[in-house]
């Protein structure tokens, strides 16, 4: 009986022994770098954009009334058409694009995480619900719109090489550089969240935002896609690209009218 | 008598050296109880959908970190359809600690020239140890269909010679993109 609990004792002993072994090795452990935040010189953390596509942003996005966006985008006809088609090649064509691209466009204009002297101060009186609503207008604007509109798209069509080149990239994109085909993410061949379709947008506008990309000055996209593709695009297919997309020449993602 | 003592002490010796072992495995793997604390913390389980919000694979912190205790890690996302970032400069013959998520779908990382393969699956944080042998470049493909743009899905990794690692700045490592 006394031995018994004797080695009982010592078994405890040991237990309470082992557990403060483990607690004085755990922080060993727990300050091994590859789980510490940021553990390098690193200072600041950057975050691309404040929107993240969980199934609630998404129903907030594109649950929008389409007949008060119609009222709302009286404000904005004035420079991306009245039918969603600019007059003008810098300023994006908004018809028939993704609900979700539009409002997380307007989101990050307003979050200050993409800049334009233009849309910045228009997308802070804006609420997210105002957002929803006007994305969800123009998202049921048609592709062909009145042709009497002095809209820029579609521009003269491209030159047969350069369309050539630029089909491959669209389509096959390039393995040996690793870009992938824009299709895979713009349409028709696959669909990502918030990935607008290019289809129906103006060369100068492609352009613009693929240079913007790739030299930095645009950075809301959310786990870099476009940052990468446009780096690793030569400039001279940054033009063939565009000219491709601006001329009409792209399809449009299954299910859009 | 004498045999009960013989026994305690057997059990004695048994203990000891169950704690011994234990003693070192701790001191011989400090990083062996970092997985189960971490999923106990629910840490190892990102969120696919945030991790440019929060948590160890934000923007700023992929590509090659060196830690404090001077180990090299590398960080990276796959999505769909490319591998974040697009080019990682590391140094030769240097454990890497890789640690890989993906923002989407399943996708396979495969460091073609050697033996290594890192599944990188939604959700989980999957983590290697590899050494890339001898300066030069290796293609990462990705080896496990995730869409449309799979078969364009292609990363580097450029090794080169730990001297000219050491004296790159920090910018400098992280990638060997042009910003």
């Amino acid at each position: 009986m006394k031995l018994r609990s004797g080695n009982l004792s010592w078994i405890r002993a040991a237990g309470v022994k082992a557990a403060l072994l483990a607690c004085a090795l755990l922080p060993i452990s727990a300050s091994d770098g590859s789980y510490t935040l940021l553990s390098t010189s690193s200072a600041t953390i950057r975050i691309p954009s404040l929107i993240a596509w969980t199934p609630e942003t998404i129903t907030a996005a594109g649950s929008g009334d389409a007949f008060r966006g119609l009222l709302l985008a009286r404000r904005c006809n004035h420079c991306h058409g009245q039918e969603g088609f600019s007059a003008e090649g810098a300023i994006p064509n908004l018809a028939s694009l993704s609900r979700l691209s539009i409002w997380k466009q307007l989101r990050d204009f307003r979050d200050g995480k993409r800049h334009s002297a233009v849309m910045e101060p228009i997308a802070a009186t804006l609420s997210t619900q105002d957002m929803a609503d006007a994305a969800a207008y123009y998202s049921m604007l048609p592709v062909m719109p009145d042709p009497q509109d002095n809209r820029t798209f579609p521009e003269a069509s491209a030159k047969n090489e350069s369309l050539a080149n630029a089909t491959l990239l669209v389509s096959l994109g390039d393995g040996t550089r690793g870009i992938p085909p824009c299709q895979a993410c713009h349409g028709p061949a696959g669909v990502v969240n918030a990935a607008p379709s290019l289809a129906t947008q103006n060369a100068e506008y492609v352009l613009e935002q693929l240079n913007a990309f790739a030299n930095g000055s645009r950075t809301n996209d959310i786990n870099m896609p476009m940052r990468t593709v446009a780096r690793l695009l030569t400039e001279d297919e940054r033009h063939k690209l565009a000219d491709f997309y601006g001329s009409g020449t792209g399809q449009l993602p299954m299910g859009v009218p | 008598m004498d045999t009960a003592v013989a026994r305690n002490r057997n059990i004695r010796y048994l203990l000891t050296a169950i704690l011994v072992g234990l003693v070192w495995l701790f001191l011989r793997f400090p990083n062996m109880l970092d997985r189960p604390i971490l999923k106990f913390l629910g840490r190892n389980r990102p969120d696919p959908k945030t991790l440019h919000l929060e948590g160890e694979f934000v923007e700023s912190n992929l590509g090659t970190t060196q830690d404090l205790d001077g180990s090299i890690t590398v960080r990276l996302i796959a999505e769909q359809y490319m591998f974040v970032p697009h080019c990682v400069l590391v140094p030769a013959n240097t454990p890497l600690r890789v640690r890989i998520t993906s923002a989407d779908v399943v996708h396979m990382l495969d460091v073609q020239g050697t033996k290594y393969t890192l599944k990188a699956l939604p959700g989980v944080i999957n983590q290697t140890q590899i050494t890339l042998p001898k300066p030069g470049q290796y293609p990462m493909p990705c080896r496990e269909f995730c869409g449309a743009g799979h078969f364009a899905m292609r990363s580097e990794i450029i090794a080169v010679p730990r001297e000219q690692f050491r004296k790159l700045t920090h910018d400098e490592r992280v990638s060997c993109e042009t910003p």
